[in-house]
């Protein structure tokens, strides 16, 4: 990190301080990252280890948990399903996404403007207003429990996504780019696709990434839209937790819980910089 | 009126005019795909919503039947259960927001310390912000278990407890707010992080050489400053806690009794289970008005807030 930091306000302040706030923002992330240590660590427990009093914090791991569950819960199939819509619907926001963002950022259209603000309202609509609809017209045309349903449902709310956030990056572009390609001849999908995309990749590839995660953890769309051959992954998360004739299935919950959060992480991590660049510009300039 | 084309090129051809036609075409074409997907899957099922609101429906075509007017509307309305998910929606928004907002902004402040395991910390608060809301429920259910939970565990050390997490109505409430905050915060805190790197620091410079103290440098520096951000925070938080669902789906289920039944699991309940899919149109109608004008509003108020300071 190359940037200096904001001081408030003394920059000569005694290192004790300093040595404060070290130590507070290393607790406060102790404390927030501990729920996820827990759940990693009960889904190596077997069922003794988990309900006892104190909570156990070594044990002899077992992966008795992911064996059970990945046949029981139908764990592989929805896993597969996940992949398929979460990529599906990322790669389908990102291309649509991203040629609207560029038409919002650089090509003057009449009217575009006021869609754009029709989009950026449009975040405000609760997906239970879309999902009754959605339900029914899907369940006339026989598209219930179907990969592409989701994926078209997901692509309500990753398009606005993807636009916003591709708009002002693209706006933070020179113009002289395309400006030079056109004079030298290029089509305006050719200044796009040669010039603006492979500079704009980094950017592309978080958006993308961070569009494929939201796909990846929506319930209420995969609740409504699928019931057994498409289901997803966080429906059985919520199909466990909320078994309440079968009592806690700890074990269970926390096996497939640390299935789902562990890509998404390593995932996340690897974009981390272009992630914060991202979520600090759609603060800023949205 | 020259096009863009024109301008950069400098060329009026005799082909000008039908250039023109296809390049506005061309240009519009960037559009059209995201205009032809949200308008079916965005436009049409909001006003699909409307039309069955205002209708009878009939569970064996399973479709909008004759017109109704506004009866739907009028028995959501006279319906306490409707009225009673408003309030526990309201008191979450109305808790967790603000709070979310503070401790988001005061954390970032606390990780910005200059030191080498900086950029580690703040890399760290991603994990949080990308766990599916339905584990953070879930796993949040089991940490805060009033039986075996380790949250009462520790509690008991300092003579807390055992709290019934699950079984008290305000408990229930804390506990959503609870996981709420934990799941969402460190989004604060990125944004916040970024927002104070980018502060001016001769400003701060300046207001310690006129011997300001740290409070005062606060409120009259720094929070000047960051109420474009804050409030832009707030906006983009309430877009978010206003469709919250997973974490109640999978940590309360509304529950005790309908201590924290929100508003979207209370329309999805009716839809989907009661099959009562009028009523729940006209709800989601209801809900989609509130939130439009209440966004609005403080869209409104965030851009006096910024002309103000």
């Amino acid at each position: 990190m190359s940037s200096p930091a904001v001081s408030l306000p003394r920059r000569s302040r005694s290192s004790l301080a300093t040595r404060l706030r070290i130590a507070g923002g290393i607790l406060v992330s102790v404390i927030f990252l501990f729920p996820i240590y827990w759940m990693i660590l009960t889904s190596f427990k077997d069922q003794v280890d988990i309900f006892t009093t104190p909570p156990k914090f070594f044990f002899t791991p077992t992966l008795a948990a992911y064996v059970e569950y990945m046949k029981r819960a139908d764990i592989v199939n929805r896993l597969v399903n996940t992949i398929i819509v979460a990529a599906g619907a990322g790669l389908l926001s990102i291309v649509v996404g991203t040629m609207a963002g560029y038409a919002l950022a650089r090509v003057r259209l009449r009217g575009a403007a006021t869609f754009g603000v029709v989009i950026l309202l449009s975040r405000g609509v609760p997906p239970i207003a879309l999902a009754v609809p959605m339900f029914l017209v899907a369940r006339k045309l026989g598209l219930i429990d179907k990969h592409i349903t989701l994926i078209l449902a997901y692509s309500t709310f990753l398009i606005p996504y993807v636009m916003w956030l591709m708009r002002s990056f693209f706006m933070s572009l020179p113009r002289e780019l395309e400006e030079s390609a056109m004079i030298d001849g290029c089509s305006r999908y050719g200044a796009f696709f040669k010039i603006i995309v492979p500079i704009s990749l980094p950017g592309l590839l978080s958006t993308l990434i961070f569009s494929m995660i939201l796909a990846w953890e929506e319930l209420l769309f995969a609740l409504v839209l699928t019931s057994r051959h498409a289901s997803t992954i966080p429906v059985a998360i919520a199909g466990i937790a909320g078994d309440t004739v079968n009592g806690a299935n700890w074990a269970a919950l926390t096996a497939v819980g640390t299935i789902t959060v562990i890509p998404v992480v390593v995932f996340a991590l690897l974009v981390q910089k272009w992630l914060i660049k991202g979520l600090a510009e759609g603060a800023t300039k949205g | 009126m020259s096009t863009d084309t024109e301008k950069a090129t400098g060329q009026t051809s005799p082909l000008r005019r039908r250039g023109r036609t296809t390049d506005l075409m061309v240009r519009w074409s960037f559009m059209f795909p995201a205009i032809l997907l949200l308008v079916t899957m965005l436009a049409y099922p909001i006003f699909y919503t409307i039309d069955i609101s205002f209708s009878r429906f009939d569970i064996a075509t399973f479709g909008a039947a004759e017109w109704v007017g506004w009866d739907n509307y009028r028995e959501v309305m006279s319906d306490y259960r409707f009225w009673e998910s408003l309030r526990v929606t309201m008191i979450y928004l109305v808790i967790a927001l603000p709070l979310q907002v503070v401790l988001g902004f005061a954390i970032a402040y606390l990780i910005n310390v200059e030191w080498a395991g900086r950029g580690v910390i703040r890399a760290l608060f991603i994990i949080p912000m990308v766990v599916a809301p339905v584990v953070a429920g879930g796993m949040w259910r089991m940490i805060l278990d009033p039986l075996w939970g380790i949250m009462n565990y520790w509690l008991g050390f300092i003579g807390v407890g055992p709290m019934d997490w699950f079984g008290d109505p305000t408990l229930a409430m804390a506990a959503i707010i609870i996981i709420d905050t934990w799941r969402w915060t460190p989004f604060i805190v990125l944004i916040a992080t970024a927002a104070l790197l980018a502060l001016p620091k001769d400003v701060f410079e300046a207001a310690r050489i006129d011997g300001a103290n740290w409070w005062s440098t606060l409120w009259s520096v720094a929070v000047p400053l960051l109420v474009p951000v804050i409030a832009a925070t707030f906006v983009i938080r309430w877009l978010g806690a206003v469709k919250m669902f997973d974490i109640v789906l999978a940590a309360t289920y509304g529950g005790p009794g309908k201590a924290t039944n929100v508003i979207n699991l209370f329309i999805y309940e009716e839809a989907f289970r009661s099959l009562r899919f009028a009523e729940s149109a006209a709800m989601a109608v209801i809900v989609l008005v509130l939130t439009m004008v209440l966004t609005g509003l403080f869209l409104r108020a965030s851009r006096k807030l910024e002309e103000l300071f």
